[in-house]
């Protein structure tokens, strides 16, 4: 089998692949969205063994890959009738959902499943694909990329998926690729997506952005404060800080926690740390950039020498952080697994300060009445996932508060002529 | 509270004695009992640092080397006001680091004794390289970096740390209207006609040196003939890297344009946060650590001390500065030691090597919601 992954080296490289692209997808205009979601489920199936095991994300990747998954979604999403590809009736019109064309994927470069996941999104929608992968993905992709070239033996996906892989600087293939697509999915920091946003895409297409974002969390004393499910919570706690080791979007940078009379939150650090101390032995840095181990230990330093009330616990190692104070605003992200803990009179104070650029609210509260109160003032001032702790990176639509499919789809409306002209 | 007497006694009895030439373990002993005994007094005198201290994970008092002992990132001393160990009105000299651009420069508190100690703590260095004696000193700079201004800059530092070698200070910069630096020909050549043969002392930042004496000098195919100077320069290579400049380049030019033999360029490396330590090149290449100081290197991984020859980040550590925290410095530069005793210049102790800047990270990913996190890049 070729190389899944083409290098190009020139704008016609881009050009000549989008053009391929193109043919093959009118080959297979048409397909049912049924036989897609057969195809990458079988797919997600084949994403076992110790070398696609070791990909992080590789397990979710599966559960989202599955029939029971994109089924709802797409049902939800595009209605039951563009399931079976079919036109639905609205009053003497006739409503039916077709893809963008070629749509062009830029992945952020901290999440290794990232690629093919925005992929998967657009394919759904019946596009064909130009997926350019970040450098330090390339052979985590080529490995996930070989796994759907054996579940799609026909080519029905396959031959309207190109992952291509250039450096970062290469503008010139930015370029080509931006004028090659109908429709961009854009994943990233607030850098690459403002480059991206720059190239010059087709008027007609529709770009698609997600992030960049942060994410926090909150609970309510009756949760921190309870010894037995404490110890539970802290490490649903720490599997968010540790996913993507805390780059991602989802990832949980600070963590407010309501004051509760007569309660120390001493105990609460102390299980948060053995919780942090367990995740870290489950899954310790294998490497990590200089820059960042810098940016971990000015942010102890910083934390502790700015106010002599504040507390913190770190081991000797960068590889995890928690600074304790007071406070109602998000600090600076530091990431690195570095958690900033803020006791805050009360949780609605903090979320009145939430703006646009928080994306998830991780929640762990035992007032069911004040943590819906929570999610609509969470959702009023910006905030578009509010889920349990523990499962903030748990990727589904909508996603960034938008429909992951239906965007990088058209929605057409077909008169016929042999209606009576009223 | 001053120092305390016993301290005070300890640091000066380190800087008449002999600077490089301690037997390693001793070294060692010596430094991790002052460097306790001064964070001890540390903490007694800045609760934000006693707070720090608290939170390290080794109880420093009870640290059995130096690598355990609490240290500071370099980024805090860009805090302002700086951070202190002394009242105010105690406060003689404010030094500043070479901040380029757009960056927030580190600034260090200097009361009196800690800037007697750092003078003595650079004559020592110094002497060991170039010896004792006073000669005529040539500032590839202009005549204001000479001016005891309260605020120092790190170049005005490095000039007035050598003032105590020279027998006659000549400035060969000048600052033209528009403020940009220009080479005073009159007054360079008038100084290599009346020194041809006897050591000269020479010393330029290193860039300056390089773009605002040796290239307009070389071009015009200029030999000062002045084959016994020293030509020292320090403040770091970002600027001649981002010209594509090597050090053995930069050697070179200088050498051709004094008539000197390269081994007489000598570059040093040091800091504004680590006063009273500098670290020149000995003919080997390698940096030493004097009897007041010690480098360590880290894992950026377990910021445990790497082995021999393994590349990390650099820390550096100091007994002299008692008006601020200065003793234990993470800085972001990455360096190797070389040999922990027997260099064969004959200094004893660490020897290392610079080896560049951290590199700045590459991959923030979705959750990059700002540059806050000063030089971290994304890469979609």
């Amino acid at each position: 089998m070729l190389d899944p992954i083409l290098t190009p080296s020139s704008p016609n490289d881009i050009a000549a692949a989008a053009r391929r692209l193109r043919e093959h997808a009118a080959v297979a205009y048409g397909t049912e969205p049924l036989k897609i979601i057969e195809i990458l489920d079988r797919w997600g199936a084949a994403l076992r063994g110790p070398v696609a095991d070791a990909i992080p994300g590789v397990a979710f990747l599966r559960l989202w890959l599955r029939r029971n998954s994109l089924e709802p979604m797409l049902r939800r999403e595009l209605g039951y009738e563009a399931l079976l590809g079919s036109w639905r009736e609205e009053s003497r019109a006739r409503l039916g959902i077709f893809p963008l064309g070629l749509v062009g994927h830029w992945p952020a470069g901290n999440i290794d499943i990232q690629p093919v996941l925005s992929m998967s999104c657009a394919l759904l929608g019946g596009n064909a694909c130009l997926v350019r992968v970040p450098s330090g993905l390339v052979d985590v992709t080529r490995v996930l990329a070989t796994r759907l070239h054996e579940a799609d033996a026909d080519g029905v996906l396959t031959d309207r998926i190109t992952f291509v892989a250039f450096d970062h600087d290469r503008l010139d293939l930015h370029r080509a690729m931006a004028s090659a697509v109908d429709g961009a999915m854009v994943w990233g920091g607030a850098e690459a997506v403002a480059e991206v946003r720059a190239l010059p895409f087709p008027h007609w297409a529709r770009v698609a952005v997600f992030g960049p974002r942060l994410s926090v969390a909150a609970m309510d004393g009756g949760a921190w404060s309870d010894e037995a499910n404490r110890p539970n919570w802290c490490r649903r706690l720490a599997r968010d800080v540790w996913q993507f080791d805390q780059q991602a979007c989802s990832s949980p940078q600070t963590l407010f926690l309501e004051h509760r009379d007569g309660c120390d939150i001493q105990p609460f650090v102390d299980a948060l740390k053995q919780a942090f101390v367990e995740e870290n032995q489950a899954h310790p840095r294998h490497d990590i950039h200089p820059a960042l181990t810098s940016a971990i230990t000015l942010a102890r330093a910083s934390w502790l020498l700015e106010c002599e009330t504040r507390r913190a616990a770190f081991p000797p190692a960068p590889d995890w952080t928690i600074l304790v104070g007071d406070g109602s605003d998000i600090p600076t992200p530091i990431q690195g697994r570095t958690l900033t803990v803020l006791l805050v009179d009360d949780l609605l104070e903090a979320v009145s300060k939430f703006s646009g650029k928080v994306q998830t609210l991780g929640v762990a509260m035992t007032d069911c009445d004040r943590e819906a109160e929570l999610a609509r003032a969470a959702a009023r001032n910006g905030v578009d996932r509010i889920v349990k702790l523990g499962r903030m990176h748990v990727f589904g639509s909508p996603w960034d508060g938008t429909d992951l499919v239906r965007p990088m789809t058209r929605v057409i409306r077909y008169v016929p002529s042999s209606e009576t002209t009223v | 509270m001053t120092l305390p007497t016993d301290i005070g006694e300890r640091l000066d009895a380190l800087l008449a004695g002999s600077t490089f030439t301690v037997e390693p373990r001793q070294h060692h002993a010596a430094l991790l009992a002052l460097l306790r005994d001064e964070l001890t007094y540390a903490a007694s005198r800045n609760v934000a640092l006693r707070n720090y201290f608290g939170a390290w994970p080794i109880e420093f008092r009870e640290a059995e080397t130096i690598a355990d002992l609490p240290y500071l990132p370099v980024g805090v001393f860009k805090a302002n006001p700086p951070l202190s160990l002394v009242p105010r009105d105690t406060v003689t000299k404010t030094l500043a680091s070479s901040a380029t651009t757009g960056q927030i420069p580190s600034r260090v508190v200097l009361n009196a004794e800690t800037s007697r100690r750092m003078t003595k703590g650079v004559l020592a260095i110094i002497r060991s390289f170039i010896g004792p004696a006073r000669r005529p000193y040539l500032v590839v700079d202009t005549p204001e970096s000479l001016a005891g201004d309260p605020e120092l800059g790190a170049r005005s530092a490095a000039i007035q740390g050598l003032r105590p070698f020279s027998s006659e200070i000549v400035c060969c910069l000048r600052k033209q209207e528009a403020g940009e630096l220009a080479l005073d020909e009159a007054k360079l050549f008038e100084f290599a006609r009346r020194h041809p043969e006897c050591e000269v002392l020479v010393y330029g930042f290193t860039h300056i040196l390089w773009q605002q004496f040796a290239v307009p000098l070389r071009a015009r195919g200029i030999c000062l003939d002045m084959p016994n100077v020293r030509v020292l320069h320090s403040g770091g290579w970002k600027r001649l890297e981002a010209q594509a400049v090597t050090r053995a380049a930069f050697a070179e030019g200088v050498a051709a344009v004094f008539g000197c033999d390269e081994s007489r360029v000598i570059d040093f490396y040091g800091m504004v946060e680590n006063v009273g330590v500098i670290y020149p090149d000995c003919e080997y290449g390698n940096k030493h650590v004097p009897a007041f100081g010690e480098v360590i290197i880290r894992d950026p991984l377990t910021l445990a001390p790497v082995k021999v020859g393994e590349q990390g980040l650099i820390q550096i550590c100091s007994v002299l500065p008692s008006s601020f925290p200065g003793f234990l410095v993470l800085t972001d530069d990455i360096g190797r030691v070389v040999h922990e005793d027997g260099c064969a210049c004959g200094r004893r102790g660490t020897a290392f090597r610079f080896e560049k800047r951290a590199p700045k990270a590459e991959i923030r990913g979705c959750g990059a919601v700002d540059s806050a996190r000063e030089g971290l890049l994304v890469a979609a």
